[in-house]
């Protein structure tokens, strides 16, 4: 029976992660918590792994579309790897929740400019034809995701979305599809860390991965068919909703 | 390039997944291989990312791209070297 609730819970990570460039963190974390009993470091470990699959499942079919643009994912990752380590050395350092609260803000802003700038970036959906810019911007805030991601343990997509769509001016499918790409490398370098550890539940991992693949699959054959100004929409509510995650953790660390 | 990137990232993720829905049944029938099962599927999934660097690196080095492929193997070179440091104290 668990099994079952944590492939059904990994399908829908899947599903919505492939969609929305995001690796669905959001929604396989709070449920495995709360219905599988695993502890928090626990669950991110399993989220993290299902980050990876989610990542390389959508990307195996984006990257044969041509959707991912593989250039600027790449130079973006050399920020996004620099943010990850730079935020694990300083870590103990930086007041954590100084940085969520931080993140929160951003993530609200973003979720603001998205909705406000949805259906603009048009319905490219092909790497390469539009020009890139703004990316001394662009870099800062993957630099930004891979700081969150040595921090609490996410892929960082909620930044590098918007990162890509609304500051650098890749059309919004091909931010989600890259940002697929990159997430994958970001939560592989955490999940390494958390498996280390000790803190990977294999037996909870089987059933989830099972489930995220055949939901980035889904998503990866759905995307091309929803309109971008949808996918905005929808994008800038998940990011208010991981904005108050976000904030929620701060006040919790507050306390 | 794209090609056999697409190709890495779809064989070692369904490699990874195929066995954990082996491991999966495994649990459920309490056979004591189901870890070891597990395992396998979750390294499968583990080493899809830095193949998929390097064949990008390899991809844009054919390319005449140096400075790109370079970015590639920066990455690649610290994601193996959090890899390596974990690998020294595994403990599933």
């Amino acid at each position: 029976m668990t099994a079952l609730l944590l492939a059904v819970v990994g399908f829908g990570g899947g599903l919505f992660g492939a969609l929305m460039g995001v690796g669905g963190g959001l929604v396989v974390t709070p449920v495995l918590t709360h219905f599988a009993g695993l502890r928090f470091s626990q669950a991110v470990a399993v989220s993290l792994t299902a980050i990876i699959v989610s990542s390389s499942a959508s990307s195996a079919s984006y990257v044969e579309k041509g959707l991912t643009d593989i250039r600027t994912g790449v130079v973006l990752e050399l920020a996004t790897v620099a943010g990850a380590v730079v935020a694990s050395l300083l870590a103990a350092m930086i007041p954590q929740a100084l940085l969520l609260g931080l993140f929160a803000l951003v993530a609200w802003y973003t979720a603001l400019a998205s909705w406000r700038l949805r259906g603009r970036g048009g319905e490219g959906q092909t790497a390469g034809e539009y020009p890139v810019h703004h990316w001394g911007a662009g870099m800062a805030m993957s630099f930004a995701a891979g700081a969150t991601s040595g921090l609490v343990g996410v892929g960082g997509g909620f930044l590098k979305v918007p990162a890509m769509s609304l500051v650098m001016g890749l059309p919004f499918k091909v931010a989600t599809a890259t940002s697929n790409f990159m997430i994958g490398v970001t939560a592989a370098a955490s999940a390494y860390v958390y498996a280390a550890r000790g803190e990977l539940d294999l037996a909870a991992t089987a059933p989830t991965v099972v489930g995220v693949y055949a939901g980035a699959r889904l998503g990866s054959a759905l995307l091309p068919r929803i309109s971008s100004a949808r996918l905005q929409g929808a994008f800038a509510a998940v990011l208010a909703v991981i904005g108050t995650r976000i904030a929620l953790d701060a006040w919790s660390l507050l306390r | 390039m794209r090609r056999t990137v697409a190709i890495i990232l779809l064989v070692g993720t369904a490699t990874g997944v195929a066995l954990c829905a082996v491991a999966t049944v495994l649990y459920a029938v309490s056979s004591h291989h189901a870890s070891k099962v597990a395992a396998l599927g979750v390294f499968a999934l583990f080493g899809t990312p830095p193949l998929r660097l390097a064949a990008v690196a390899r991809g844009f080095l054919a390319e005449r791209e140096p400075k790109l492929a370079l970015a590639a193997l920066v990455v690649l070179s610290v994601l193996l070297c959090i890899a390596l440091r974990a690998a020294l104290n595994f403990r599933l």
